[in-house]
C-alpha cells in the first residue's frame, strides 16, 4: 500500500492528479433525474473498443488480396484459435455499432438534447453516424465473398445515378470500370487507416464539445422542461447538487454495458450467423450473380426506397434530402421545449419517421 | 465557416450516407448469343432454353455451347461447324455426347444392360435424365412410369431398395454440411469427399446387378461413416461453445446485477 501511496504522490506532485479526479470523476455532476439513456454513448465507446481490439487480431491473419482474403478470413474462423469468436464480434459488433447510434440518435432526438448550443454536439454525432456506414460498407468487401463482391457492385452502382459525375465517381470508388482487386485495396485502406483517423477525430471533437457546453438536463422529473440557454454567452450547463459520476453514474454505465455484453455475447454464442447469409461464404465469383443480394438490415429501407421510386436520382435526392434535413434539425427547430410530449408536431414527425423507417426496412427485406 | 459550406459538407455526406443503399437491381451477366437469339423464338427452337434455365448445368454453368460446341460470342457464326459447332447428336451418338464431360457415368451405362442395348431400342442418357431439362440425379430418377417404357419395373425396385437407404444418407449429410457451411465452417473437404462417394454411389445407377449394388453399397458407407464422424466432432464443437455461451452470458447478467445492486447502495 506504501508503494501505491508513493506512486500516487509522485503523479500528483507531477501532474495534479488530485485535480482531474475532482474536475472529472468525482466533483462531475450530473443532472438528479439522468437516466437510462444516457448510458448510450459509453456503450457506444465499449463496441467501438471492442471494434479496434477484434479488428487488430483480425489484421494479424487477414491478408487483403483478392486471390488470398476470402481463404485468410476461412482460416481466421476455423483454423486460428478463437477466431471464430474475434471474427463474429467484430462483424455483429459492427451492426451493434450501428443500433446504439440509432438508440443515441433517438434518446437525444426526444430529450430535445440537440437544442442550442448543443448544434455542433449533434453535427459531429451525426458525421460520426455517416462514419459508421462507411466503416460497414467498407469493412463488407473485405472477406471478397460472394455477398461482399455483389452487395459492393450494387452499393457502388447506385453513386452513378448522380448526374454529370456520376460515373466518374463509380469509377474513382471501384478502382476501375467493375469491383476488382483494385477496390479491395481501396476499402483495406479506407477501413483500417483514413476512417479510424477520422472517426476518432470527430469522437475527440464531440467529446470536446460535451467538456465545454455540458450535459444537457433530461426534460422528464422536475416539471422544468425548457431550454433555459439564453445564446447571449457562452455559459457551461453545471449541475450543482446533482450526482457524482463516480461513483454513482459510473456504475450506471457499467450496469448498462454489462447487459449490453449479455445481449452481445447471447448472439455471437447462440446466433452466430444472424448476420451473415449463406453467400457471405462462398468466394466471389464476378461472373455468378446470386439470385438474391439484400443489404444489410440497416440499409434495407434505403434499398427499398430506391426501388419506389422509378428513377434511382429521384430516390437518392430524396433520401439525400431526408439526411440533410435531419442533420440540420437544431438550426431548423429553435423551440425551447424539450419534452416530447410537449411538442406535438416533432412527436408525430418523429414517430411518424420511425415507422416508416421499419415499415421500409421490413418490406425490404420481403421484397 | 459559411452556412453554404456546412450545408454542402452535409449534402455531400448525406449523399456518402446513402450510398451502401445501392441499386435494386444486380447488373444482368451478360447472355451468350444463343441463349439471345433461341429464347425469343417460338416453338421447338426456344423450347431448349426454357428447359435449360431449370437444369443443373444452367445451375452450374454449364451452358449451349459446353455440349453444342458453336461460338457464344458470334451470331453470325454460331452454328458453323467451322467454330466447332455439332448441333443435336444421333441417338447412338448420345451416351459419347454426353460422356465427354461424364466419363464414368457412361463407361458405367456402356457396360449395362442399358448400354449394350443401344441402338437396338435400349434407353440412351436423354431417356431417363433428358435433354435440356437435366436435373440432379437422384433415385426418384428410378420410378415405374419411366422404367415400365421399357420393361417390367420388378428388378428396378429391388435396386431402388437396396440403395434407397444410402441415398437418404448422402442427402442428409449433404443437408448438415450445407447447414455448417452457411455458418461459417469450411467444409471444403466434407464436401469433396461427398462429392466423391456421391459419385461413386452414382455409378451404381447404371448397373442392374441387384448383388452388386449391395456390395458396393457396404464400402460407400463406411466412406459416409468417416464424414459422419467428422460432422459428429463439428457439432460437439458447436456444443461446446454454447456452453462457454451459457457461462459468458450468465457472467454478464450476474455483473450487471451485482453493479446495479451497488450502484443502488450508492443512492
Amino acid at each position: 500500500m506504501k508503494l501505491l501511496s508513493n506512486v500516487v504522490d509522485w503523479l500528483e506532485v507531477r501532474l495534479g492528479i488530485n485535480e482531474l479526479v475532482e474536475n472529472y470523476l468525482t466533483g462531475y455532476l450530473l443532472p438528479r433525474n439522468i437516466n437510462f439513456w444516457y448510458s448510450m454513448g459509453s456503450i457506444l465507446i465499449t463496441i467501438f473498443a471492442v471494434q479496434v481490439i477484434t479488428g487488430a487480431l483480425l489484421l494479424v491473419y487477414y491478408l487483403p488480396e483478392a486471390d488470398k482474403a476470402f481463404a485468410s478470413v476461412t482460416d481466421i474462423m476455423n483454423r486460428v484459435p478463437f477466431g471464430w469468436l474475434i471474427r463474429t464480434c467484430h462483424a455483429v459488433g459492427s451492426s451493434m455499432m450501428v443500433l446504439f447510434l440509432l438508440f443515441h440518435l433517438l434518446s437525444v432526438l426526444f430529450m430535445g438534447s440537440y437544442k442550442s448550443p448543443r448544434e455542433l454536439n449533434w453535427l459531429t454525432g451525426f458525421i460520426l453516424f455517416t462514419l459508421v456506414q462507411g466503416f460497414c460498407l467498407t469493412g463488407y468487401l473485405l472477406p471478397w465473398s460472394q455477398l461482399s463482391f455483389w452487395a459492393t457492385t450494387v452499393a457502388t452502382n447506385s453513386v452513378g445515378a448522380i448526374p454529370y459525375v456520376g460515373q466518374f465517381l463509380v469509377e474513382f470508388l471501384r478502382g476501375g470500370k467493375l469491383v476488382s482487386p483494385a477496390t479491395l485495396g481501396r476499402f483495406y485502406t479506407l477501413h483500417i487507416a483514413v476512417l479510424p483517423i477520422l472517426l476518432v477525430s470527430i469522437v475527440g471533437a464531440h467529446f470536446f464539445f460535451l467538456e465545454r457546453i455540458g450535459v444537457s438536463t433530461p426534460p422528464f422529473g422536475t416539471g422544468e422542461s425548457k431550454n433555459r440557454w439564453q445564446g447571449d454567452s457562452f455559459r457551461y450547463e453545471g449541475h450543482p447538487g446533482g450526482i457524482p459520476f463516480f461513483p454513482n453514474y459510473l456504475l450506471q454505465d457499467m450496469t448498462s454495458i454489462a447487459i449490453y455484453f449479455a445481449f452481445f455475447f447471447a448472439m455471437i454464442f447462440f446466433f452466430p450467423a444472424i448476420f451473415f447469409p449463406k453467400d457471405a461464404f462462398i468466394q466471389a465469383n464476378p461472373f455468378l450473380t446470386p439470385a438474391h443480394i439484400k443489404p444489410e438490415w440497416y440499409f434495407l429501407a434505403n434499398y427499398q426506397t430506391l426501388k419506389l421510386f422509378p428513377n434511382e436520382f429521384i430516390g437518392l435526392s430524396i433520401q439525400g434530402a431526408a439526411m440533410t434535413f435531419l442533420a440540420l434539425l437544431p438550426f431548423i427547430d429553435r423551440g425551447k421545449e424539450k419534452h416530447p410530449l410537449k411538442r406535438p408536431l416533432f412527436l408525430a414527425c418523429a414517430v411518424g419517421g420511425i415507422i416508416l423507417y421499419i415499415g421500409l426496412s421490413i418490406w425490404g427485406h420481403y421484397s | 465557416m459559411n452556412t453554404s459550406v456546412v450545408v454542402t459538407t452535409l449534402l455531400f455526406l448525406s449523399v456518402i450516407a446513402i450510398i451502401p443503399a445501392g441499386g435494386a437491381d444486380l447488373p444482368p451477366q451478360a447472355e451468350i448469343v444463343c441463349i439471345q437469339c433461341h429464347s425469343a423464338q417460338p416453338g421447338k427452337l426456344g423450347e431448349p432454353v426454357k428447359l435449360w434455365r431449370g437444369s443443373i448445368h444452367a445451375a452450374n454453368g454449364v451452358a449451349c455451347n459446353n455440349c453444342h460446341g458453336g461460338d457464344p460470342k458470334d451470331a453470325a457464326n454460331a452454328m458453323s461447324p467451322a467454330r466447332g459447332f455439332l448441333g443435336a447428336p444421333k441417338e447412338t451418338d448420345i451416351p459419347a455426347f454426353c460422356g465427354r464431360c461424364h466419363v464414368g457415368v457412361a463407361r458405367d451405362y456402356m457396360r449395362s444392360a442399358h448400354g449394350r442395348a443401344l441402338g437396338k431400342g435400349g434407353p440412351t442418357c436423354v431417356t431417363c435424365h433428358s435433354n435440356h431439362l437435366v436435373v440432379k440425379a437422384s433415385l426418384d430418377i428410378i420410378n415405374e412410369k419411366r422404367c415400365s417404357q421399357c420393361h417390367g419395373y420388378e428388378q428396378a425396385r429391388i435396386i431402388k431398395e437396396a440403395m434407397q437407404l444410402t441415398e437418404t444418407r448422402i442427402i442428409s449429410i449433404g443437408g448438415k454440411i450445407d447447414t455448417y457451411k452457411g455458418e461459417g465452417v469450411d467444409t471444403d473437404r466434407l464436401e469433396k469427399g461427398l462429392f466423391s462417394v456421391r459419385n461413386s454411389f452414382h455409378t451404381l445407377f447404371h448397373d442392374v446387378d441387384v448383388a452388386m449394388v449391395k456390395r458396393e453399397s457396404a464400402q460407400i458407407n463406411s466412406n459416409l461413416d468417416s464424414i459422419d464422424g467428422s460432422l459428429a466432432k463439428i457439432a460437439e464443437e458447436r456444443r461446446k461453445r454454447k456452453l462457454a455461451g451459457v457461462a459468458v452470458v450468465g457472467a454478464a447478467l450476474l455483473a450487471a446485477l451485482l453493479l446495479y445492486l451497488l450502484r443502488r447502495s450508492y443512492d
